[in-house]
């Protein structure tokens, strides 16, 4: 064997593996290649960087990032292994049902569980007594309970619950339990929660604001406020009307509670954020968190709607620790309905003025979103209504009123696109009309009021890179924009929306005096060469756990193959916030990233220290690490792992991402921050049959900019499933409550997603704008996708057939009346006859040409120079680019309260401002 | 405790074993298969026969097991999503599933492949019409159902190559390569 | 979700499934027979009006029999819907219902039988118990009708299969059969107004076939049916057409709807108004228009009542439209 001859001076010991000589690099002298269309131009590769280099290049290996990765985990899928919630199945266990609340609105006077406790079978009852302490997802608003301690708020409420042997019994026995209530007025229509009440909702103490049902209110007002309407050449004025969606993940929520005989909690189940689930069951229970072990199962879908620490989670807690047996608990699809946490049903009023040079100069917009009987995330909401469309064009003067009020319904919460979708849909209309108004093509409209990268946004969020004119171009290429729009015949449209969202929030729920890093990633690296990575993020099949492991095995230059997770369990994990606001992937991959880089350099030290070669040089290949210019000088991944664990053992590392510090000192300035943003422009085409309003969608042109597709296949995947989802809010999905408030709707017959035949073909289009805070320079591609697809296929319409959508869903019997309503206007009977509208330019559409060529050589001069001046909001509009506006000049405004002449003519989410919050109303109340 | 109807020895073949268990006689079909045959890859979806997440094969035809007495079949063969591998070797339409993404969450993956695996097995070079014709009676949520479709093809083109599948159990990579025999 | 407890029993001839019909009626026992089961199941698991006895038609080979113009009870839907000597109309309508899933379970028998739908009605206890139920579940409570409050003689709730109409414009007889023997009328007799009786049928008794008539065969036709989604939902409403040419005169008109009303129905008097001075044109759109005159939705579905009645005339003038196309 020649390898003997090889092994010279390297005596081999039993057990320990027969290693080459030093600096062989194994047998094959030469291991395979990078792929030097993988290595970027910076580091003597062949890919090319038209958007500059990024502080990752160097660790760039070839090996994984940028390659269409099958998810990880998908052979546990595909083959029926994978354990969702209810596949849990605990030796001993028992059954949990909850019994609900048949009222909107009552207090409970009695509950009398002694026929329930009596029927053989049943092991343990829990009401609200038995966990007074109240928690929720943001710690300023914990108004939930496990049980109802004295009020129910909304049909379908938890009151009890009930373990038992079976579920025919657990059910029995919930039948059995005799409650008495006293019947309060509920409200319903979300106009009613801006009024006092007799009894509101909740009872926030001091904090209350009037007697109302106003869970959260918001005043903005940035820039020229007070010039926009004299400045204005064209104005758009619309109000819109949003119902609730839901997130109609496949998978009901499930769970088991389990004490071990240690008297430690598992809580197995399907969680977005095990980490605040964490928190909750420690107040809920009164233990510390260490005693809580919360195990992530598989995740059957999430889309924000397994976000929200549950009451029934607390409950087989509860029953379990009652019972000493573990307990699950499985919902029935009304009790997925009934929990809810969907998108926020909201009027939205939206006033767009643009002056004579084409510019935003005004944005007013006005939201009252319907938050259900619970704050959720709704907090947040209010606020991301408002700010999430303060980009990606540069204006003049933002005008923002958002208030979320309590009505006796399920509780809205966080879903794909949190906050930002309804706004952004009305705000992208908006632009449409505009463009129409000042006879300009909308692309090009767009296109010369874009914000450069490097830039601040008018609130003060930090833009770094944005690929968003390159998306705008690119969908016009691919959708033959130019020849079809306002081109096409009656019933047959194209139209067009952008999307800007948050790539992870800038400051996490709990705010942090400590400064905890949002994600902390652990690695171990043993003997057999494999890396272990403990993450608690959680994947909810979007891919972060593949995602990780391909940073990981980027960075070592590994295969996938050699790479493990381990993320399900909060004893294992370190401390992650959780998959939320499109956060994982940026603040994961960085922290994973962060942990592989120490790794790397113990390698590269170990490299050194075998061959002799300077450290500086040595770069790591696939398994293989070796002097850059002299690649034949160099060991394999084991040798050099072998060499760093002399003496020490396994190798281990923890990185740790945290957002560094930004944005303004307004109050409510960080909520929109974010480390960075996400940009994508959509191109819909559409056919409305105008005889019966039916809509369908046939193409959609999708360009996305993640700033850098870490797993192509997966952000193609997230891009067309945001297609459907954002499909289903404006054709089909509306949870439609009755008039006696009743949800009419709570099953997935009646709640209409849309079927594979509804479906247009999608065409994925990936921007890379290369982020420099971001991993690799990516940024997040799982909501912002989900935006565009609503305003472009609204503009579509409008392009088919002339009708401005103001209602969402587009089903078609709305679509119907506002055709008939057309054809009153045009004085026609047949809606065949129809016109549809026409594009006839205005001398400004060449200036706005111009301007968008003239801030396309700009932004290209921006992002390819490491050393560019600041870029402020306002510029556009004359101010030093350098400095805030506000800093320039008085009249450009940056206020959080409204003045008394708004309050006494205030629009209608701007009524929330008439009451006085009770501390400071001067009364004892 | 609940009255209950009255209990039956059901015998069936699940996966190609036989069960015999003790059922009542208003027992439905996915129930038995989840809670006492153990097919947890069965999935809940929405349990009134929307979602096609519980569908399996009986005699080779797709069924939703949600709206199936277990009594009518008796006998008969069923196949689970558990049931249609080959030891460790993907059956064509898995292994594409995993490679063109057309599993996301993978909640409902158990349904589509059932029923696909029977219009494979009719035929063997689907339409795109066809296909989607074959899955409109199950749900995702997650991918929009494109990539489903991709996979669908993908898997035929497979089929018709007569090509095997992949066998994880192969060895995977070489910390060392090249040292210990072939590298992967 | 958990179903009340039933027994089910399986006979396997109909002569054994009639028997054993007769012996629940004679004992005064209820019970409800299962075809396909996609109606039944569901409501069962929302508990609505579930029976103590079941009897599944499962194993009656002799209901299964297919050809041009006898179709068996239990018939697939998919098997209807695929089959190359089914009636061109019948392949539409039956092809359109529901889902592919659906349709593999769901039967003939069970389609022209299908439980009137409403949306008081069609929820889980716990909601009906939370609005204080509505008259067509039996609850004991003595409740009206949540559509049309202060009335409980009639149910409104609404009938929605799709085979109906395609059946009813092919002059199709439908064959029942009990312990007392067999009986058979013309499809356009079964049906009854009231959305809880809903048909003739009498306890104890079933659907053993339909039959078309050999001239059937003659007949054109065709089914436009409104849904919000291509798989999934029941039509809000639906219209078929069938009709024989003589040269270029009509010598058959028939048209039929469903999704509606209570009841789906034939329309002959509206055709009759108009056949004998046939334009083309003006009489497709003056049939459409009396159409739409005659059918009034009530607001117990997913889309308005208003809109459904108006695209009756479209549904029906895209079906005639067809007539000029041949």
């Amino acid at each position: 064997m020649s390898d003997e001859e090889d092994m010279v001076g390297y005596k081999q010991q039993p057990g320990k593996l027969p290693f080459s000589r030093p600096g062989s690099g194994g047998k094959d002298q030469f291991s395979d290649l990078q792929d030097e269309n993988m290595i970027p131009e910076s580091q003597g590769g062949k890919q090319s960087q038209p958007w500059g280099t990024h502080r990752h290049d160097e660790l760039i290996t070839s090996s994984s990032i940028g390659h269409r990765t099958p998810l990880i985990d998908a052979r546990y899928k595909v083959t029926g292994q994978a354990q969702y919630g209810d596949d849990i199945r605990l030796n001993n266990e028992l059954i949990g049902k909850i019994l609900r609340s048949p009222h909107h609105f009552a207090r409970i006077k009695s509950i009398d569980t002694s026929a329930a406790e009596a029927l053989e079978g049943v092991i343990a009852i829990a009401t609200g007594s038995d966990a007074s302490n109240s928690f929720g997802v943001l710690p300023v608003t914990k108004d939930e309970h496990a049980l109802a301690v004295s009020l129910v708020r909304h049909v379908g409420d938890l009151v009890a619950a009930v373990a038992a042997e079976d579920e025919a019994t657990a059910l029995q026995a919930v039948q059995l339990i005799e409650v008495e209530y006293e019947i309060l007025d509920s409200i319903h229509d979300m106009k009613d929660g801006l009024e006092d009440s007799e009894n509101p909702i909740h009872d926030r103490g001091k904090y209350h604001i009037g007697e109302a049902n106003i869970q959260k209110r918001v005043f903005q007002e940035f820039g020229e406020v007070d010039k926009m309407i004299e400045n204005a050449n064209a104005s758009h004025h619309s109000n819109w009307t949003f119902r609730g969606v839901n997130h109609g993940f496949t998978e009901p929520h499930a769970t088991v509670a389990n004490w071990d005989p240690r008297g430690r909690l598992t809580i197995y189940t399907p969680q977005q954020v095990p980490h605040y689930l964490h928190r909750s069951l420690a107040d809920v229970l009164e233990i510390p968190m260490h005693q809580i072990n919360v195990y992530r199962t598989f995740v059957g879908g999430g889309f924000g709607g397994k976000s929200d620490p549950f009451p029934h989670e607390m409950c087989a807690a509860i029953l379990s620790r009652k019972s000493g047996r573990p307990v699950r608990i499985t919902f029935d699809r009304e009790e997925v309905f009934l929990t809810n946490r969907g998108r926020h049903p909201s009027h939205i009023e939206m006033n767009l003025h643009a002056d004579s040079q084409g510019r935003l100069c005004g944005v007013e917009t006005d939201a009252l979103i319907d938050g259900g009987a619970f704050a959720s995330f709704g907090h947040v909401t209010t606020y991301y209504n408002g700010v999430l469309h303060t980009a990606p064009y540069e204006i003049g003067a933002f005008h923002y009123t958002g208030a979320r009020v309590w009505t006796n319904k399920p509780a809205s919460g966080a879903m794909r696109g949190h906050g930002a979708v309804n706004s952004r849909c009305a705000f992208e209309v908006g632009l449409d009309d505009l463009s129409d108004k000042l006879q300009v093509d909308p692309m090009t409209f767009r296109l010369a009021n874009l914000l450069p990268p490097l830039s601040a946004t008018i609130t003060g969020f930090r833009i770094t890179s944005t690929g968003m004119r390159e998306c705008l171009e690119k969908v016009r290429k691919a959708s033959s924009w130019d020849e079809r729009f306002r081109q096409l015949p009656l019933g047959h449209g194209i139209g067009v929306g952008c999307g800007f969202f948050i790539s992870g929030s800038g400051l996490p729920i709990h705010w942090d005096p400590n400064k905890f890093p949002h994600a902390t990633v652990h690695l171990k690296i043993d003997m057999d060469g494999g890396v272990t990575i403990h993450t608690g993020a959680a994947e909810i099949g979007q891919g972060s756990d593949t995602v990780v492991s391909q940073s990981v095995a980027e960075v070592l230059g590994l295969p996938l193959d050699m790479i493990r997770v381990r993320s399900k369990e909060t004893d294992t994990a370190p401390v992650d916030l959780g998959s939320y606001s499109s956060r994982v992937t940026f603040m994961n991959a960085n922290a994973a990233i962060s942990a592989a880089m120490k790794i790397r350099q113990e390698l590269i030290d170990a490299t050194a220290n075998i061959t002799g070669a300077d450290p500086k040089k040595i770069v790591l290949g696939d398994r293989r690490i070796y002097d850059k210019r002299n690649p034949a000088v160099g060991v394999s991944y084991l040798e050099a792992l072998h060499k760093a664990q002399e003496d020490r053992g396994a190798l281990v590392a923890s990185g740790a991402y945290r957002t560094p510090p930004m944005g303004k000192a307004h109050k409510g300035a960080a909520a929109g921050l974010a480390p960075a943003y996400s940009f994508s422009a959509y191109v819909a085409e559409v056919k409305v049959d105008v005889e019966t309003g039916q809509t369908s969608v046939i193409n959609v042109w999708a360009a996305h900019d993640c700033g850098k597709a870490l797993n192509p296949l997966a952000v193609e995947g997230q891009i067309i499933g945001s297609c459907h989802m954002g499909l289903g809010q404006v054709l089909s999905e509306e949870m439609v409550y009755g008039r006696t408030g009743h949800l009419l709707n709570g099953n997935l017959l009646d709640y209409k997603i849309p079927t594979v035949h509804e479906m247009p073909k999608v065409f994925p289009i990936i921007v890379e704008s290369n982020d420099p805070e971001g991993p690799f320079g990516a940024k997040e591609a799982g909501e912002g996708p989900l935006l565009p697809i609503l305003p472009a296929v609204c503009n579509a319409v409008y392009d088919a057939i002339g009708v401005r959508v103001d209602e969402l869903p587009i089903t078609p019997d709305r679509m119907h009346r506002s055709i008939e309503k057309l054809c009153r206007s045009q004085g026609v009977t047949d809606p065949l006859e129809l016109k549809t509208p026409t594009l006839k330019l205005s001398p400004l559409q060449e200036s706005l040409a111009n301007r968008a060529d003239e801030h396309e050589k700009r932004d290209i001069a921006r992002r390819n120079n490491d050393d560019i001046e600041p870029y402020h909001n306002g510029a556009l509009f004359g101010f030093t680019a350098t400095l805030p506006p506000e800093e320039q000049s008085d009249d450009w405004k940056v206020s959080v309260m409204p003045s008394q002449e708004y309050i006494d003519n205030p629009r209608l989410a701007g009524t929330a401002w008439k009451h006085i919050e009770r501390r400071h109303r001067g009364d004892d109340t | 405790m609940l009255p209950q109807a009255g209990k039956l020895e059901w015998t069936a073949s699940v996966n190609e074993k036989k069960v015999t268990e003790s059922i009542s006689s208003d027992s439905i079909l996915l129930d038995v298969l989840r809670d006492q045959i153990g097919t947890l890859g069965v999935k809940r979806g929405c349990d009134m026969g929307t979602c096609g997440c519980c569908a399996v094969l009986v005699n080779g035809q797709p069924r939703l097991s949600c709206l199936t007495l277990t009594s009518e079949v008796e006998g008969c063969e069923i196949t689970t999503v558990e049931g249609i591998a080959d030891g460790h070797h993907l059956s064509p339409i898995q292994e594409t599933f995993t490679t063109y993404g057309g599993s996301q969450c993978g909640f409902c993956s158990p349904g589509f492949l059932i029923v696909i695996t029977a219009l494979l097995e009719e035929n063997d070079n689907p339409s795109e019409t066809e296909i989607k014709n074959a899955i409109d009676g199950n749900l995702c949520r997650c991918t929009g159902y494109q990539p489903i479709v991709e996979s669908v093809q993908a898997a035929a083109e497979i089929l018709r190559s007569g090509k095997a599948t992949s066998n994880p159990t192969s060895p995977h990579s070489d910390p060392h390569p090249g040292f210990m025999g072939d590298d992967t | 979700m958990r179903m009340p407890p039933f027994e089910l029993l399986m006979p396997t001839s109909l002569e054994q499934a009639l028997t054993l019909a007769g012996d629940f009626i004679a004992a005064g026992e209820e019970f409800d027979w299962i075809a396909g089961g996609t109606d039944l199941i569901p409501n069962y698991k929302w508990h609505l009006n579930s029976k103590a006895h079941v009897i599944s038609l499962a194993k009656v080979a002799e209901m299964s029999e297919l050809s041009s113009t006898h179709i068996g009870g239990m018939v697939r839907l998919h098997d209807l819907a695929e089959s190359n000597i089914t009636h061109p109309l019948l392949k539409e309508a039956a092809g359109s219902i529901a889902s592919v899933m659906i349709r593999r379970s769901g039967t003939v028998g069970g389609n022209i039988c299908l439980d009137t739908r409403c949306y008081w009605f069609n929820q889980t206890e716990d909601w009906r118990e939370s609005i204080e139920w509505c008259h067509k579940c039996e609850c004991g409570t003595d409740a009206d009708c949540r559509v049309i409050a202060n009335q409980n003689t009639l149910c409104v709730a609404t009938y929605q299969a799709d085979l109906a109409p395609a059946f009813l414009c092919l002059n199709a007889t439908i064959h029942l059969a009990s312990s007392k023997g067999k009986r058979e009328m013309l499809l356009s007799d079964f049906f009854e107004l009231d959305g809880m009786t809903r048909n003739v049928l009498q306890p104890g008794e079933l659907v053993t076939h339909i039959t078309l008539p050999s001239e059937s065969s003659e007949l054109t036709g065709c089914y436009h049916k409104l849904t919000l989604r291509d798989s999934w939902d029941f039509p809000e409403a639906g219209i078929a057409a069938a009709w024989k040419l003589s040269g270029e005169q009509i010598s058959t008109l028939k048209i039929a709807s469903t999704g509606l009303e209570s009841i789906p129905r034939v329309h002959d008097d509206e055709v009759a108004a108009v056949l004998p001075d046939w334009s083309g044109k003006e009489s497709i759109e003056s049939l459409s228009e009396a159409l739409r005159k005659s059918i009034k939705p009530v607001n117990n579905t997913g889309l308005k009542p208003n809109y459904r009645r108006k695209m009756v005339k479209v549904l029906a003038r895209r079906c005639l439209n067809q007539i000029l196309h041949k």
